[in-house]
């Protein structure tokens, strides 16, 4: 899953980017307004997390605007002031939760698994598909109740395809999905953790949508 | 903070009055008995010497009708009956003679001698104590008559009168003065309640005193309390804004090396792990450093002059300044230009910490490759030690608010506390010079202290 980082502050921004690929997000960090409003207009996130002190554009304008086109993507903001009214202000301009500076990175991290959860239409702390069960919190996969050990790619495929099942996923977004900017992808790295995936949950597990995706096959119990 | 103010020593306006009053009562009543007196005297010296005419003229009249009754004249009137005893003070003494001086008949006390002198009112003295005395002749000059009076007795008379006059007044004197006491107290009271407002408020509520309930005569006393309270309110609101920026400012160095922190308690990879580590370090060099500039304000902000001024070679302080710079980063291309050597009355350690803030400003937004020139000179308008940078410079629009405290420019991704440049306005202005601030026209910055001629 990928997140949009916008905080211009250097050490925060480095700490919370590593923080969040520690939980499995592949990450975008930005550290201005401007670049945090061209980036949303350009990629599909899972998530964002916001600062409002932001340079060149602060963060309440680019949720606005976001929000003005109609994108229902999870925000998270940061503050560094603990008065109410910015609190007020951020999650009237469409803030779906915040923090306050200083915070907890498992604390921002369990916030971030709840908003996404939820922007999927889906409350339940786990996601299901036949025996698999994927538990973001513990970041545990079990397969008939046995655990199953899975790299963070992995992970995060299977995650992505859980997360819309009954969806058919392009190789784009998939790939979106688990590389953050910069990062090398090469050019069948989607296909190899698809691979992956089919020989550890089974070879129907995965359909190939040929032309078009992947999506997860028939149910089986 | 609490002023305690004592009651014991403070001058009470309530006593003050009722003490200035009550004297000025005091006088004006003794000048009214001594006026009293006087009117008494007058009257009663008119009143004695219509009675004494008026027995002269009798006793004249009863003489030219027969010297004979004149004999028998002081036993009559001593048996007269009606005549209230215990005025005999008041009595008048009488002596008929004739024109010769012969003695015809006299009352007891009346003066044994033939009266000298022309007719009419006189004083005289007998016995050692003055009497008025009135002497009257017949018209054919056979009679000659003398009434007397003591003074002494008349101005015990006026006396008499003159206390029976005042003596009600001094009777009711405690009264009027309690009164007095009274009615002072009531007037004092919108004072009173004033007071009362003004102790009873919470010291964060600054809002101006109503002015409908309050006498005009105190009317600039709260005139001038509004107006400290308006300044005060004011002060008091920066105090606070500040406050409120320093803890957000603090929050996000905080933040990072907390992050960074648990970064590195939950990686397993140890490239990463260090990687946190240093960052978590330099995070708390943030939050240290701005403890330290936020500490600095602080103790330049009180400051009504410096504690310490000597004379200072400011070319010096630019080559040691200069040569600091390269002790720590002699990578950076920093030059420093001696046009007018200079010395000005300063604080040497103030004046090194605004030109080290200005350079390190420089150091911060300029390219590492790009030269800084330190100089000082002396141009049109005072003597000018500046810093001069090759950077993007600063956006017009945030130019005369860069130096407030923790304000950023709207396009400046900063690490720096938001403090230095208004803690080099501060020592600025404690040393008498101006912090100027301007892009220069071929790109670039200038910081410069500016002492006027």
């Amino acid at each position: 899953m990928r997140i949009l980082l916008a905080e211009d502050d250097t050490i925060l921004g480095d700490g919370i980017s590593a923080g969040l690929k520690l939980g499995g997000y592949a990450v975008d960090w930005v550290r201005d307004g401007e670049a945090a409003r061209l980036a949303l207009l350009d990629h599909a996130y899972d998530a964002c997390v916001l600062d409002l002190g932001l340079p060149r554009r602060d963060g309440l304008s680019v949720l606005s605007e976001i929000r003005g086109r109609g994108n229902l993507l999870p925000v998270l903001i940061l503050t560094a002031r603990d008065t109410s009214a910015d609190k007020i202000s951020g999650l009237d301009a469409g803030a779906d939760d915040y923090l306050t500076k200083p915070f907890d990175l498992p604390e921002l991290l369990a916030r971030l698994r709840a908003l996404i959860r939820r922007s999927a239409g889906d409350a339940r702390p786990v996601l299901e598909h036949g025996n698999v069960v994927l538990e973001p919190a513990t970041r545990r996969v079990t397969c008939s109740g046995e655990t199953v050990l899975l790299s963070a790619r992995e992970y995060a495929l299977l995650h992505d395809l859980l997360r819309h099942q009954n969806q058919i996923r392009t190789r784009a977004q998939l790939e979106e999905s688990l590389y953050a900017w910069g990062e090398e992808t090469g050019s069948n790295t989607v296909e190899v953790y698809i691979h992956h995936l089919r020989k550890k949950f089974g070879a129907d597990f995965i359909r190939t949508i040929r032309g078009v995706g992947y999506q997860l096959g028939e149910e089986k119990s | 903070m609490i002023f305690h103010l004592s009651h014991r020593h403070a001058p009470s306006l309530r006593w003050r009055l009722l003490g200035l009053v009550s004297i000025a009562c005091a006088l004006i009543l003794g000048l009214a008995a001594q006026l009293t007196y006087r009117q008494a005297r007058h009257e009663v010296q008119e009143m004695m010497d219509f009675n004494m005419s008026k027995m002269a003229q009798l006793m004249l009249i009863q003489a030219q009708q027969g010297a004979d009754h004149l004999a028998d004249l002081p036993a009559a009137l001593s048996g007269l009956r009606g005549l209230r005893a215990g005025r005999s003070q008041m009595a008048l003494e009488y002596r008929v003679g004739t024109a010769g001086g012969a003695l015809l008949v006299r009352s007891p006390l009346a003066p044994d001698a033939a009266p000298s002198g022309p007719p009419g009112f006189s004083t005289i003295t007998q016995d050692g104590h003055p009497w008025r005395s009135l002497i009257l002749e017949t018209g054919d000059a056979a009679y000659r008559i003398q009434v007397t009076q003591s003074v002494s007795s008349r101005d015990k008379e006026a006396l008499e009168i003159a206390v029976k006059t005042v003596l009600p007044l001094a009777v009711l004197f405690p009264l009027l003065i309690a009164a007095i006491y009274f009615s002072v107290r009531q007037g004092l009271k919108p004072l009173e309640s004033l007071a009362h407002e003004v102790s009873g408020r919470s010291p964060e509520n600054l809002t101006p005193l109503a002015p409908a309930a309050i006498p005009r005569e105190a009317q600039a006393l709260v005139a001038a309390i509004n107006r400290l309270m308006y300044r005060l309110s004011g002060s008091l609101e920066n105090e606070r804004r500040f406050t409120a920026d320093a803890a957000h400012e603090l929050r996000t160095p905080l933040a990072a090396t907390r992050i960074q922190t648990q970064v590195a308690l939950l990686t397993g990879d140890q490239e990463q792990r260090n990687h946190a580590l240093s960052q978590a370090m330099a995070g708390l060099d943030r939050a240290t450093r701005m403890v330290d500039q936020l500490l600095r304000l602080a103790r330049l902000d009180p400051l009504a002059e410096l504690a310490r001024k000597e004379p200072v070679d400011l070319a010096g302080l630019v080559n040691d300044a200069v040569a600091g710079v390269l002790d720590t980063a002699p990578e950076r291309r920093i030059e420093a230009r001696i046009d007018s050597p200079a010395t000005r009355d300063a604080d040497p350690d103030l004046l090194h910490i605004a030109l080290r803030n200005l350079i390190d400003n420089a150091l911060r937004y300029s390219l590492p490759e790009s030269t800084i020139e330190v100089v000082l000179c002396h141009q049109e308008g005072g003597l000018r030690m500046e810093v001069r940078d090759e950077g993007p410079g600063v956006p017009a629009a945030d130019l005369p608010r860069i130096a407030e405290r923790f304000y950023r420019g709207s396009a400046v991704q900063a690490e720096g506390s938001g403090l230095g440049l208004a803690i080099v306005a501060r020592i600025a202005e404690l040393h008498g010079a101006r912090l100027e601030l301007l892009n220069r026209d071929t790109g670039g910055f200038i910081a410069r202290l500016c002492w006027p001629d």
